[in-house]
Formats: structure tokens, sequence, C-alpha cells
């Protein structure tokens, strides 16, 4: 098996990239619409017996949760039972080569009597965040899921009911395989604001006309006054103007002309912007003006309801934008997760300092000892209080980092590929690594700060003290 | 220039002036790993030591960055 | 809040997920996984003492086997250097046995040449005697036999000079034909001497020369004679 696939190896990745290419032309990348909550699922997906929408972030997670437990098993089955057991190859001796790896590198940190609790926290932390960074790189993750209509449910204070309103998105178009995809060439144009931008047109037209009609007539007069000033003063001016009644009848039929011209001018490019659109294979937006054959304008359009999931081949379909909703999305690019996991190190900082100091770690906040022993007394107070400060912090701290880097990285990975299909290729080998510092540092500095919290400063001070 | 256009126009500045501040975290960490890398070159037998607090040190000063780019990230796409 | 996306029930749904997860994750991996981990770690530690405290016990060993190898190198030496030795002395012994062999047969050969000898010469005694006996008859008109050698000793130890009696030394005694073991000691025991050897010279055709350190008898016939032609002359 393996002398078969010797050296044709780079020819499967002369495939993918040649799939790669295709699969842009075909179904052309579209930026997507970004919002840092994560996605609710559609109605319908709801956390059975609560009324806690899903978001697709959370599915990201119950997957992550998921192959965790199924790790969990898989290492149990295959680990040695003693140490004096030949470990299995494969898989589990590089989990275990990594495990003994990271053991030595907390031990060299944290290598005191708590050892067991801050290493244990900081693997199933590490393992945690380092699933949900790498699923980033799954193909499908982010890209695949729901045709969506984009609306927002807003809260309308007059009637006081919620309204849908539609936002920014996407024509969709019935392709490849019979499924829908979202045509990132035609961003979504309601059919009322269409209409009043085909409204605003005309007007435009019309005020560009009347105002060369205006200057038309300006001018004229503006001739005429000279050919009335020119009697007196240039008599070759007269023999040239010859006829003013003549010049006259005629002179109102060149305004009025010039003014459709004008009007025709302003009308025309409107016209060739939206046959733009339509050659561009969109439906919204290239409606004819009404001043052309064969437009009807809606009337009810704003009227009718419009349905919060329309079938997407349906004609309603068309009175709404569209966007993808992924099906999941990275759980580290939810504050739900991050927050979650900074309060968690966080609450375990403190609690692994009262274990290992009982009442005396709060000295660590409020250290009122010294307030009258010495000058400088005051100055520990503060300090202690901005230690309890830093402590909630961390809590930001932890979350934000995490998040923000996780979250660049998708919208990096989005943005690259909506440029070039080819493009994202290094940068998902950037995310590859990113992923996995971004996990080492949030675990790290867990087990860091758990250490720190087991270390009594006060005793060093109280040892200077005696001496 | 009507309303939402000018919208987009402050989210774009406003984010790119959030971004500022990643400069600071860019300066820290070069310090920051310049001097570890100084001291492990001086020191090679501290080397562990050294880089623990050399990727402790980095965290802190990338934090600040990644605050920076939090802070645009929400201006462009949390603020409505 | 809205606008951030911030939902307590959703953020409650995650505390409880986690602490799920933290007690499971505690549960079925981290608490078994680090106490597998930290035990394969001693383990490791004690098999390397383990094999540490072999390596030395094998070097002990090798060290002890150096020296037994070299203990039995030496005895071997010695062991070699005695049956050298006794090699050596066998061999001398041999030698010195043969040599006394020969020496022996050496001496038994020279005895029983002299024997064969004197018993030639005491053959030869009678011819001798009746040569001498016939010549000095001729010359002296007297035969010399057997008796007149007995009358010749008397007459020779009566004739002894006193300075020739009680010698004490070792004395030399040539006689014309061989002596009895008799007159021998005769004449040891005249002249007193601890020790004599006897040779036979029928040049001096009778009588006996007894010679000593200090000086000489000449008894013999063949001086008597050479005395009684210088008188002649």
């Amino acid at each position: 098996m393996n002398s078969f696939w010797n050296g044709k190896r780079r020819y499967i990745a002369l495939l993918l990239f040649l799939a790669g290419v295709f699969v842009a032309l075909v179904v052309p990348p579209v930026i997507p619409f970004i919002q840092l909550a994560g996605e609710n699922l559609p109605s319908g997906y709801d956390i059975p017996f609560t009324d806690i929408r899903i978001t697709n972030t959370f599915v990201a997670a119950v997957i992550v949760w998921i192959l965790l437990l199924l790790f969990t098993v898989y290492i149990a089955r295959r680990r040695p039972s003693d140490g004096g057991e030949v470990p299995p190859g494969g898989f589990y001796n590089m989990f275990e080569a990594l495990y003994e790896g990271l053991m030595g590198f907390i031990g060299g940190i944290a290598g005191g009597a708590h050892f067991r609790l801050i290493f244990n926290m900081f693997m199933t932390i590490f393992l945690i965040v380092l699933l949900s960074n790498w699923m980033s790189l799954v193909p499908g993750i982010d890209t695949v899921g729901f045709i969506h209509p984009h609306t927002k449910e807003k809260f309308d204070p007059e009637t006081e009911e919620y309204k849908v309103i539609t936002t920014d998105g996407f024509e969709i178009y019935q392709g490849f395989l019979g499924i829908s995809y979202v045509n990132g060439q035609c961003d979504w144009i309601s059919p009322a604001d269409e209409a009043a931008a085909d409204q605003a047109a005309l007007a435009e037209a019309e005020a560009a006309g009347l105002a060369a009609q205006q200057t038309q007539i300006e001018d004229a007069a503006y001739a005429r006054y000279q050919a009335a000033h020119g009697e007196h003063g240039a008599s070759e001016h007269t023999d040239e103007a010859g006829g003013d009644h003549g010049e006259d009848s005629h002179g109102e039929e060149a305004v009025e002309s010039a003014a459709t011209a004008m009007d025709d001018e302003v009308l025309a490019a409107r016209i060739a912007e939206k046959q733009a659109r339509a050659n561009r294979g969109c439906y919204t937006g290239v409606a004819l003006a009404p001043w052309q054959d064969g437009y009807s304008d809606d009337k009810d359009a704003k009227k009718k309801p419009i349905p919060l999931h329309p079938d997407p081949s349906s004609e309603e379909a068309k009175r709404v934008p569209w966007v993808v909703l992924p099906l999941v999305r990275v759980a580290s690019t939810d504050l739900n997760m991050t927050l979650t996991l900074a309060i968690i190190s966080v609450v375990m900082t403190q609690y692994i300092g009262f274990k290992a100091l009982g009442i005396g770690y709060l000295t660590k906040f409020f250290n009122f000892g010294t307030l009258f022993k010495s000058p400088l007394g005051g100055i520990d107070v503060a300090v202690g209080l901005l230690e309890l400060i830093g402590d909630f912090a961390k809590i930001l701290s932890f979350s934000f980092r995490l998040l923000g880097a996780m979250f660049a990285g998708a919208i990096l990975l989005f943005v690259m590929s909506f440029l070039v299909p080819i493009l994202p290729w290094p940068f998902f080998i950037l995310e590859f690594f990113v992923g996995a510092i971004q996990a080492l540092v949030f675990a790290l500095l867990t087990a860091i700060f758990m250490n720190l919290a087991t270390i009594s400063h006060h005793h060093d001070d109280d040892h200077d003290d005696d001496h | 220039m009507d309303a939402q256009a000018t919208i987009v126009l402050g989210k774009a500045i406003g984010a790119g002036l959030a971004m500022i501040g990643a400069a600071g975290g860019g300066i820290g960490i070069g310090i920051s790993v310049g001097g570890a890398v100084m001291a492990m070159g001086r020191n090679p037998d501290h080397t562990a030591t050294i880089q623990t607090n050399m990727i402790l040190g980095v965290a802190f000063a990338e934090a600040v960055a990644i605050y920076a780019l939090v802070v645009s990230l929400i201006i462009l796409f949390v603020l409505s | 809040m809205e606008a951030l996306g911030i939902n307590p029930g959703l953020m409650l749904i995650w505390l409880i997920a986690f602490i799920m997860l933290y007690v499971l994750l505690t549960r079925f991996i981290y608490d078994p996984l680090t106490n597998v981990l930290n035990e394969r770690r001693t383990r490791i530690a004690k098999g390397l003492d383990d094999a540490a405290a072999a390596a030395a016990a094998r070097q002990n060993a090798e060290a002890e086997a150096e020296k037994i190898l070299a203990q039995a190198r030496s005895e071997a030496q010695k062991v070699i250097d005695e049956a050298r030795g006794r090699g050596e002395d066998v061999a001398s012994g041999i030698e010195q046995e043969a040599r006394q062999t020969a020496a022996k047969i050496q001496y038994d050969a020279q005895t029983e040449a002299v024997a064969t000898r004197n018993a030639e010469l005491g053959n030869l005694r009678e011819q001798v005697l009746q040569i001498s006996v016939a010549v000095a008859s001729r010359i002296l008109g007297e035969t010399i036999d057997a008796a007149k050698q007995q009358s010749l000793v008397n007459s020779f130890i009566a004739a002894l000079p006193v300075e020739a009696r009680g010698l004490g030394g070792s004395i030399e005694v040539v006689s014309a034909m061989p002596l009895t073991v008799e007159e021998r000691a005769q004449i040891t025991g005249e002249v007193g001497a601890s020790d004599a050897s006897f040779s036979v010279d029928p040049a001096i055709l009778g009588g006996l020369i007894v010679r000593w350190s200090g000086g000489m008898v000449d008894g013999s016939v063949r001086s008597q004679l050479s005395q009684m032609a210088r008188n002649l002359n």
C-alpha cells in the first residue's frame, strides 16, 4: 500500500488544487455577513425543555464534547494498565508522547503538592480549546448550513409587537446538485427600496431635464438679449441674427428637445445599471422603470407579511435577502465558551489559593497587616485591591484573548476564500498554529496563575522582617 | 451622503483607529522575545525557565493587541 | 449582552459540560495515565540502577576472574618451576649416579686391570724371578727365590736406618717383585707409616726402595750392584 502511494501523493494534492479552482468557479465564494454573536439556528431547534435557542457555535461545542468523550473511551481502552506494559502504537502513542511532554512542562512550572489538580485543569482546558480551535480547519464548518432569510425581529414600541424587518443579504439560486446557493454577485435589494430608487432617479431625471430646460431658456434669452443689444453695438451681429420671430419659435423647440435628451441621459444611465445587474443574473433591482413597458410595481409589497422561512424556490423567496447560516461555527468564536472557561479558570485559581493557604489567602487582596506598621503600608493595601481588580480583569483578558484570536482567524479565512480560492491554504497552516498556541496559552496561563495562588507572598516579607 | 454611508464610514475609521493599539503589543512582544533570546544565548542552561516566562510575557503583551482587535471587531460587527 | 451573544443558559450548559468532562477525563485518562507514566519512570530508573549494579558486579567478577587466573597462572608457573627443578635434580642425580657408576666401573676396571696386571705380573714373577735369579746368579752366583726375597726384605728392614723408622707419614715402596700381603704389612709396620703405596719395578732387580717425604732408603739390588761395581772399579 505504502509503495503504491509513493510519489503519487503530489498528484492528489494537484487534484485537490484543481478541484478547489473548479468549485470556486461553479460556486463562487460569498463574503459572509459577520456577526460576533453565534447565529441562532432556525426556530424549532431549541434546547428541549427550555426556551434557549441553539446557536451554531453551540453545535460545535456539542461536537467537541462528543469527540472528547470518544477520545476518552479510546484512550481508556488503549492505555497500558501498568508501567511495565509496552504502550500500543499509533494515535495513542502520539497522545502519550504529548501528554508526557506536557506533564514534564507543567511539572517544571507547578511541580508542587498541587501538581495533580493544576495539571488536570491544564490538560482539560487545553484539550477542549485545542479541539475547538482546530475545528475551524475542517472544510464545511463555517460555510455549509441553512440558507436563511436574513431578518431581524425588532420590537416596535408603537404597536408593541415584534416586527420582522429585512436587512442586508444576497439573492439565492438553485444550482449544482439542486442545492440552493447564495449568489455573492447580487446583493439583495428590496422591492420597496428599488421602487423608491426608481422614483428618485425619475425625479432626478425630471429635475435635470427642467434644469436643462431652464438653462436652455436662459441661454435663448441671453441670445436674444445679446441680439437686441447687438443692434445697437455691433452691426455685424444683426446681420447674422436676422429673423427674430423665426428664431424664437425654433429656440423653444430646441429647449424642449434638450430637456428630453437630458432626461433620457439620466434615465439611460439608470437603465444601464439595472441591465448590468440583470446580466450578472440578478433578479432584484432589475425591474424596468415605470416609464417603460412591462414594469409592475407591487404596491402591496410592504403590506404583505414576509414569512420567516419561505421555500427558497418559491416566488416569495425573491422578496427576502438570504444569507448562509452556518450549521456549525467554531465554538471558540463565541463568548459563551470563552467566558465560561475564563470564569472556571479564575474560580479554580481562587479555590486552589484557599486550599493551599487557607483563609490567609485573603491577605493577598486585603492586606491591612502593614498599614500601621510601615510607612508604605498604604501602598500594600492599594496593591492588594489592585490584585483583586486584576483577578476580575483576568476573566475579560482570558475570554477576549481567545475569542479575538479565533474570531479574527475565522474572518481572515472568510476574506481570503472570497478573494482567491487557493489563497487560504497558507492561512489554514497559520490558523493551525494559532489554534494550538492559543490553546496552550489559555491552559498555561491558567496553570501559572493557579500555581502563583498556591505560593504565599507574605511569607517572604515576614521572613525578611525577622532579619 | 446618506446616514447609512456615514455609519459605515464611522465604523471603518473607528475600527482602523482601534487597531493602532496593536502596535503596542507588537513592540512589547518584540522586546520580550528579544530579551529572552539574548538571555537564552547567554545562559542556555535556563532555557526552559526563560521560555516559560517569555511565553507568559508574550501572552500578556499579545493580549493588549487582541483587546484592540476585539474592540475593532465589536465596532465592525456588533455595533449597529 | 445581546449583541455580544452572551447567553446565561448556554454558559450554564458549558459549565456543566466542562465539569463532566473534567471528571471523566480525570477519572479515565489523567489519573491512570499519570500513574502509569510515573510507574514507568520509576521502573526505568530502577532498571538503569539494576543495569549499573549488574555492570559493577560484572566488573567485580571480571576482576576476580582476573585474580583467579593470575593465581592459577602463578601456580602453574610454580608447578612448572618445581617440575623443572625436580627434573634437574633427577637429571643431576642420574648424572651423578651415572658418573658414580662410571667412576665405579672405571675404578673396577682399573682395579681389575691392576689386579690383572698384578696377576700378570705375578705370573711373570716366577719368570722374572728366574731371569733375575739367573742374571743374579750369573752375576752373583746366587739364586733369588721367594726365600731369598724374604730374606732380602728382612735384611732391608734390618738395615733400615734409624731415621726411616717411625715415620708416620705416607710412604712409597718400590719392589722388584710384587710383595705379599704379609711382606707389605711387615714393611708398613717396620716403617711405621700410616699409609703406603706399593709399586713394582723389576728394574731394581730385587730388594726395596722406600721413599717418603723426607728422604729415601735405597735397599735395592741394583743399587747394591752398582755400589758393588763402583767398589770393584
